[in-house]
């Protein structure tokens, strides 16, 4: 089975490196934005099957990618985490409505993001 | 008078009798004739002496009233003494009457300006409130109001007393308030609200204080409202909240770097001892850059309320800023901008605080490596005016510039271009702390120049010292 592609975006150049390391260490095949209007291009071209997305991003961000992607059909269907340095959570609908499955705040634990990858793709998986 | 007419009667009758009844009847006829005489001629004289004495009192009665002065009467004559006597003393009972209540008028007087004196004060006193104050009475109409309210809901002061409160303020809302707390009915309640009111200019947010006023007795004698402009408080409330938002997200940030990259050394997720190197100097990197920001914000509460220790000594600034320069190269570098110094030589001195100006020097830098694109060039610059004993740092970039109308502000705390709010993340304390630094501590001048798509210019000057 071909391994999963993941795209990570954020435009802390650190996380996003933290990130990528911790998934391919993983076997996963990893793509990275760093910001809004590069990750949705890269979404509409590469099709990954998870994306790991900033909540605050320079361009478009994090929620705007997101409804960007719900509403080509072609995207639509990409479940998504979010990373957030923000106190505040989003409101359910937004997060519903927007393919958006989990919310993880800044600072988070690498560790505790791969087994939130995992659980995401299966839950996927089982819902295919 | 009257006794000799009487008199004379009394003798005329008596020798009518005898001449009736005696026997020489012609000497005694004589002898009446004559004392009849007499007695009328006595008479006669009596009466107009009485009409003399009249008119006399009469004469000083028209005196005294055209004169408004009141007298005793005076008269010799015996027949019309009790009857002046008893008029000079119901005289004297009125003058003094009229006396008693001329000095109660003159009381009333004083009273009244007293009266009129101290309602101008209060009125003054209401008038010079800069909160808004509409009084209204038990029929919910304007008694008194000030300048601040006509300012507010745009009604003129003069015409709008005695008019009823709905016909001078269109606001719905605060009439029905007033009205509420009228017929509430109590004569001691209070009541606070927050309200909002619309204007075509701005909106405000008014806290306002509904009370209500009793007469003497006790009754419900109105409403007063005093409405308190809290617009500038709310807004300070967001500015500081927006502040602890940013101020976190701004902390957790590179927290996150550090943390995770902990975890994966713990986890010995890395490839090699290069790749646990890099590690480690995220970790420091990041750590870093936590503490920079928690000395902006530190610094710029103390500059502010003026607990900040200053420690001037004499100071090359090209040394400090080679110093920044060092600190920010391998951002510069990440960003493949190039850094070019054109500094002076180090030998020229300024009275400085070597932290303080380090920390200014490096947020202009930061600055300007944040709002630069890829590829870009930062120039660092120092001019020396040795007739004006001044020394200028230029630091330009050839970033995004900054429109026009965000220029002035641009050193304001919390304010940001928000054009450029995409182009990188901060607190908006930056700035604001370096004009602190430059100005407040060192006595400086600092200035910006700015074109959108070219760049920008910060800069600062200080005094050369001997």
């Amino acid at each position: 089975m071909a391994s999963k592609k993941i795209l990570v975006a954020d435009d802390e150049s650190h996380i996003l490196n933290v990130v990528s390391l911790k998934l391919r260490n993983a076997g996963f095949e990893v793509i990275t934005a760093s910001d809004g209007q590069e990750a949705l291009e890269l979404a509409q071209s590469e099709r990954p099957d998870l994306l790991i997305t900033d909540y605050h991003m320079p361009q478009l961000s994090g929620l705007e990618l997101c409804q960007r992607l719900k509403q080509d059909p072609a995207t639509a269907k990409i479940p998504t985490i979010m990373l957030t340095a923000r106190g505040y959570q989003l409101d359910t609908q937004d997060t519903e409505q927007n393919g958006i499955l989990r919310m993880l705040s800044k600072p988070f634990s690498p560790r505790h993001l791969l087994s939130t990858v995992n659980e995401v793709l299966a839950a996927a998986a089982a819902a295919a | 008078m009257l006794a000799l007419v009487a008199g004379g009667i009394l003798c005329f009758s008596q020798s009518l009798g005898e001449a009736i009844h005696g026997g020489t009847r012609l000497h005694i006829g004589i002898f009446g004739s004559v004392l009849f005489v007499l007695g009328a001629g006595a008479g006669l004289a009596a009466i107009v002496l009485l009409r003399r004495d009249c008119r006399f009192l009469i004469d000083a009665i028209h005196r005294m009233t055209s004169s408004g002065r009141l007298d005793t009467l005076r008269t010799t004559n015996p027949e019309i003494r009790p009857l002046i006597l008893a008029v000079n003393e119901m005289v004297e009972a009125a003058d003094q009457t009229v006396s008693e209540a001329v000095l109660r008028m003159k009381e009333l007087e004083i009273e009244l300006k007293v009266a009129t004196a101290q309602r101008q004060h209060a009125e003054a006193i209401i008038y010079s409130i800069s909160d808004a104050v509409l009084v209204t009475d038990t029929f919910d109409e304007l008694v008194l109001s000030n300048e601040a309210a006509a300012r507010t809901f745009q009604f003129d002061l003069e015409r709008s007393r005695r008019l009823p409160i709905n016909q001078i303020i269109s606001d719905e809302k605060l009439v029905e308030l007033i009205r509420d707390m009228r017929q509430s009915n109590s004569s001691t309640g209070r009541r606070i609200v927050e309200h909002r009111v619309k204007n075509q200019r701005e909106d405000k947010i008014f806290k306002v204080t509904l009370s209500a006023v009793a007469d003497n007795n006790n009754m419900p004698a109105g409403v007063v409202a005093v409405l308190h402009d809290m617009t500038r408080e709310k807004e300070v409330a967001e500015l500081k909240n927006d502040f602890v938002s940013s101020v976190s997200h701004e902390l957790r940030t590179p927290l996150a770097s550090i943390k995770a990259y902990i975890e994966m050394l713990i986890d010995g997720e890395y490839d090699d001892a290069k790749t646990q190197k890099e590690f480690y100097e995220v970790i420091q990197n990041e750590a870093n850059r936590l503490s920079r920001l928690i000395d902006n914000i530190l610094n710029i509460s103390r500059i502010e309320s003026g607990l900040v220790q200053i420690n001037k000594q004499p100071q090359s600034l090209m040394v400090i800023l080679k110093e920044a320069i060092e600190v920010i190269a391998p951002q510069a570098k990440l960003k493949q901008i190039n850094l070019v110094e054109k500094l002076t030589p180090v030998f020229y001195q300024t009275l400085a605080d070597k932290d303080m100006l380090y920390q200014a020097v490096l947020n202009l830098l930061s600055n300007a490596v944040k709002y630069t694109p890829e590829g870009g060039t930062i120039t660092v610059q120092t001019l020396v005016d040795e007739a004006k004993r001044k020394v200028i740092t230029r630091i330009s970039d050839t970033g995004v510039g900054i429109p026009p109308k965000d220029l002035p502000f641009v050193f304001d705390k919390f304010y940001r271009a928000e054009a450029n709010n995409h182009m990188a993340k901060g607190t908006g304390l930056g700035l604001s702390l370096v004009k602190h630094i430059v100005e407040t501590v060192h006595r400086g001048r600092i200035f910006v120049e700015s074109h959108v798509g070219k760049g920008s210019c910060f800069g600062f000057e200080l005094d050369l010292c001997e």
